[in-house]
């Protein structure tokens, strides 16, 4: 509810040129997010904080797609907000159900200030991160890492996704190592719940 | 009581069955709850879910929810499919489409009650997915191994190099992903199970916690019962 309403005044708000070169989906995207991971964390009736956030992953997936990172896009939507809000779902489902009589939680002074500080900590740092897109990024425009990848991931895979080429050729062991890890997951969810079958 | 619990431990079965123990909290003495409101507890305390306690997750037909799945699920089947196979030239791969595949059968559980979808997607198939992945990955990285190259040597796999990454995405990881996405969910479903596991100690002191509930005479135990039962 909260992060609906938001969503009406925040689109409005971006449209404002206020900061340079951020476009009303961005600001609106942006805005999205940061509403509904507060509601998140101050919905007291935990069934809410579930829903809000699977929001929150679903405002986080645009906002990736947004930055043209369609792999990690991907991933939010089907795991963060997907597989993970059911899961929370249905931990939820075998719990107590505590009834409320107020929305929110009690804001704890102590902890906004010890999270404003870093907040602002992290702030300061704004400035030497270059812009979203810059092609002066170093993250992009190295010639030894990042374009070396995407110069010869088709040359040396064939494939033409070059995420895919990096973690499933260049870096295939990790890729195993991560599947493993997955695969162990299923097992040691086993083990803890003491069963013997999945389903 | 004894019910409920079939073929637990001696001591349950002690218990007179003609009393059914209201809940806890109904006792006016208790003072344990930090909570502003008193909780309402949806159904009995007992932590233990065995196979009828499993079948109470709460399902409902829905005349809206039950064609919308209809239709959607084999759209987003296929995009799963589709998400997976097309990793190559395209965003996305194993480990997307096969969380996609995880969840149109979430969607199916839903829709049609998590019980009935176990029912119908055997443990087997669940299991094979989850197993075949990993060594079907663990097998893909081998092969260039047995032909003296290195692990995950695509170049000396009998298939092109991009077959080799896609049948690993393919084979492996949408397979690992999917199968375990699929056993986590039916696990978290059914939750702890009493039964042939060694769940004695906490059975036994729950027990001994319901005779001290029925005994009005011990109220140190009794707080200590009603914190045990808040703590599941």
């Amino acid at each position: 509810m909260i992060g609906a309403t938001s969503v009406g005044s925040s689109a409005t708000a971006g449209a404002a040129p206020a900061v340079a070169q951020v476009t009303a989906v961005e600001g609106g995207l942006l805005a999205f997010v940061v509403l509904t991971a507060l509601a998140t964390a101050l919905a007291r009736d935990v069934l809410a904080a579930v829903i809000v956030f699977g929001a929150y992953s679903l405002g986080m997936a645009a906002l990736y797609t947004f930055y043209r990172a369609p792999d990690v896009a991907l991933t939010e939507a089907a795991i963060s907000a997907g597989v993970t809000t059911v899961l929370l779902l249905l931990t939820l489902a075998k719990t107590t159900r505590i009834d409320h009589d107020v929305a929110l939680e009690s804001v704890n002074l102590p902890a906004v200030g010890a999270v404003g500080l870093l907040f602002g900590g992290l702030l300061l740092t704004m400035g030497d991160i270059p812009a979203v897109g810059s092609p002066d990024a170093a993250v992009w425009s190295n010639p030894e890492v990042s374009q070396w990848y995407l110069r010869e991931s088709y040359a040396q895979t064939g494939v033409e996704n070059s995420v895919m080429a990096v973690l499933a050729a260049f870096r295939g062991f990790d890729t195993f190592g991560e599947a493993v890890v997955v695969f162990a997951g299923g097992i040691a969810a086993l083990i803890v719940l003491h069963r013997e079958v999945f389903a | 009581m004894s019910d409920t619990r079939p073929g637990d431990d001696p001591v349950g079965g002690a218990d007179d069955p003609g009393t059914e123990e209201p809940p806890v909290d109904g006792d006016p003495g208790d003072a344990v709850d930090t909570d502003d409101a008193p909780p309402r507890r949806a159904d009995s305390r007992s932590g233990r879910p065995d196979s009828e306690r499993r079948r109470e997750i709460p399902y409902t037909e829905s005349q809206v929810i039950m064609p919308t799945v209809k239709i959607v699920a084999p759209f987003a089947f296929t995009y799963g499919l589709f998400i997976t196979f097309h990793g190559a030239g395209s965003p996305g791969g194993g480990f997307q489409g096969g969380a996609i595949m995880a969840a149109v059968v979430f969607m199916i559980a839903f829709a049609f009650g998590i019980e009935a979808t176990r029912e119908w997607l055997a443990n087997t198939v669940v299991v094979a997915l989850a197993v075949g992945g990993a060594l079907a990955f663990a097998g893909i990285g081998l092969i260039p191994v047995a032909r003296g190259g290195a692990f995950l040597q695509y170049d000396l796999l009998p298939i092109p190099v991009k077959y080799g990454l896609e049948s690993v995405e393919i084979f492996g990881i949408a397979a690992i992903v999917s199968g375990v996405l699929m056993g986590l969910f039916f696990l978290l479903a059914s939750g702890f199970d009493s039964d042939g596991s060694g769940f004695g100690d906490t059975g036994s002191a729950e027990d001994d916690a319901d005779e001290a509930a029925d005994d009005p005479d011990a109220p140190e135990s009794d707080r200590t019962a009603v914190a045990d039962g808040g703590e599941r």
